[in-house]
């Protein structure tokens, strides 16, 4: 009895650390899907002068968790990661997570970043369940956004959704977080308070989405939308978005 | 007869109804109608193929802007949208035509005891037809539960300039959108091909969003356009300089080669007059049209 306890308990760890490692590396700011030159129109708010404070940066990506690309991201996160289960189809969450991106360079984030995501897990953490869901993704013709890459490699490697969805959002915050600090600009110390801060909006976004019943992809982040058509035209960039 | 009756509705703004704190309930929830196809003649000119219209909804013929395009005026003689209302319109432009349907007045969603007033537009744009969708805005009064769709689908050679467009509250009356819901959703085709799809949710709290920073940062109006042409990536450029000119916060972007402009403004006159002047500078460049809109934009 006790030894089937310690087994299974030895088995779950190596698991859960195996699932930990890869949401480390995958989600870290050096995993290779360019993150960093993407600002989701932060660049172009600074520009405007809408954005020049620590308050006014953790309201800005609070907004953007709760109801703009991080809610929409984290929904379709969420029917991607069931349909690499068999619960939905496949084919309209890559037809959706294509289709709603408000402006170009939001859809250069998506496109780019999960194409990047794709080819770099699959050829460093070869894994034949992953290389079909990419494969029945790709033959939609569409390209995979990044959300929807990152829910098909943690079902393909049996990472749980909670973590999986938790690390992602972490990931998409800290890289906004990132690139307000070097735009607007802040001290780094103004930058880990702005996470600290966003840490309970994280929380109740992943609750949000895994709350059971049906799910509905949205953003209402218009002004994003209106600094990222703004981006287009700005002079001086840093950033591609 | 018909037709004094038709200039009379053209030509006068709807007598608003006596305002009240709570708006009545002024009809039973119902399901209207109307389905407008249009096709272009031998001569150039453009005809209509195909009328349906279901009470409350009825269509206007007035005379048009401009005599090569065919112009419909979708008029809601029920006077406003209640929680439960059914509202479906189809339009199609067929081969060769040319033509542009508005709505005879902004449409007010009186606030709802729970049901969704659910819009469903379709329309269906032939690979030599030029279409123009140009509805006047909704206006949310508080409490109001509008689930809107605007499905679009354009065959390659066709061109479609189409707008929604929303007004949070009776700001006249200092009243604002703060209970209620709205979706506000757009799927657009090319070919039969989905290429762009948006969709915006204020739900439960829409100040939240509506004041919301990185949301509608306190607009009282928004509206919303696409373009539809296989030369719609020509006319970006300049579409962004008009979008600049503009006395209210308007801009523009191509995503998978649909044009797609957003103008909004604390004010809702404020908005409504920028969203006329990008939209008249649009349909001259885009289409080679008078930079104007149908006399029922000009109430």
């Amino acid at each position: 009895m006790i030894m089937i306890t310690t087994t299974t308990m030895v088995t779950m760890t190596t698991t859960t650390e195996a699932a930990l490692f890869r949401l480390m590396t995958w989600l870290s700011p050096s995993f290779p899907v360019g993150a960093f030159s993407f600002s989701h129109g932060i660049e172009a708010a600074a520009e405007a002068g809408l954005l020049t404070d620590r308050a006014g940066l953790v309201e800005w990506i609070g907004g953007v968790v709760d109801f703009g690309a991080g809610r929409l991201d984290a929904s379709l996160f969420r029917l991607a990661f069931e349909a690499a289960r068999g619960e939905g189809s496949l084919e309209d969450v890559v037809e959706t997570a294509d289709l709603h991106r408000g402006t170009s360079e939001l859809a250069l984030e998506a496109r780019v970043q999960g194409l990047a995501f794709l080819d770099a897990v699959l050829a460093s953490w070869p894994n034949p369940r992953l290389q079909a869901l990419a494969a029945a993704a790709r033959a939609t013709g569409r390209p995979v956004a990044y959300p929807v890459a990152v829910a098909l490699a943690a079902a393909a490697h049996d990472v749980p959704l909670g973590p999986a969805l938790a690390a992602f959002l972490h990931g998409f915050v800290a890289n906004l977080i990132s690139a307000a600090v070097r735009i607007i600009p802040l001290g780094q110390t103004d930058g880990q308070r702005t996470m600290a801060a966003l840490e309970p909006v994280l929380a109740s976004a992943v609750a949000r989405t895994l709350a059971p019943g049906p799910i509905t992809p949205f953003s209402s982040a218009v002004m994003v939308d209106f600094c990222s058509m703004a981006h287009e035209r700005q002079w001086t960039r840093l950033f591609r978005s | 007869m018909l037709h004094r009756r038709m200039n009379t509705l053209i030509a006068y703004p709807a007598p608003s109804r006596p305002d009240a704190d709570l708006p009545r309930v002024r009809q039973a929830p119902g399901h209207a109608l109307a389905h407008i196809a249009f096709r272009g003649r031998a001569d150039g000119s453009t005809g209509l193929a195909d009328l349906y219209q279901a009470a409350p909804l009825r269509v206007l013929r007035p005379r048009p802007l401009e005599a090569q395009v065919a112009e419909a005026v979708i008029a809601n003689v029920g006077g406003g949208l209640v929680g439960g209302d059914r509202l479906d319109i189809t339009v199609a432009a067929e081969a060769r035509a040319h033509a542009l349907i508005t709505t005879q007045a902004a449409e007010k969603v009186y606030r709802s005891l729970g049901a969704n007033v659910t819009a469903r537009t379709q329309i269906s744009v032939a690979a030599d037809a030029v279409l123009e969708w140009l509805p006047q805005e909704a206006i949310l009064f508080d409490g109001a539960r509008l689930d809107r769709q605007t499905r679009v689908d354009v065959a390659p050679g066709g061109k479609l300039l189409a707008a929604e467009s929303l007004v949070f509250g009776r700001s006249a009356r200092g009243e604002r959108f703060a209970r209620g819901y709205l979706a506000e959703a757009w799927r657009v085709s090319r070919g039969g091909r989905a290429v762009w799809a948006d969709a915006l949710v204020l739900d439960g709290n829409p100040l939240a969003v509506i004041d919301h920073p990185a949301g509608l940062a306190g607009a009282g109006a928004l509206s919303t356009l696409v373009y539809v042409g296989d030369d719609a990536a020509d006319l970006l450029s300049d579409a962004q300089d008009m979008a600049a000119a503009v006395p209210a916060r308007a801009g523009v972007s191509l995503v998978a080669g649909v044009l797609v402009a957003r103008v909004m403004d604390r004010d809702a006159t404020v908005a409504r007059a920028a969203f006329k002047s990008f939209v008249c500078a649009f349909r001259a460049r885009a289409l080679g049209r008078l930079a104007a809109l149908p006399r029922v934009w000009s109430c």
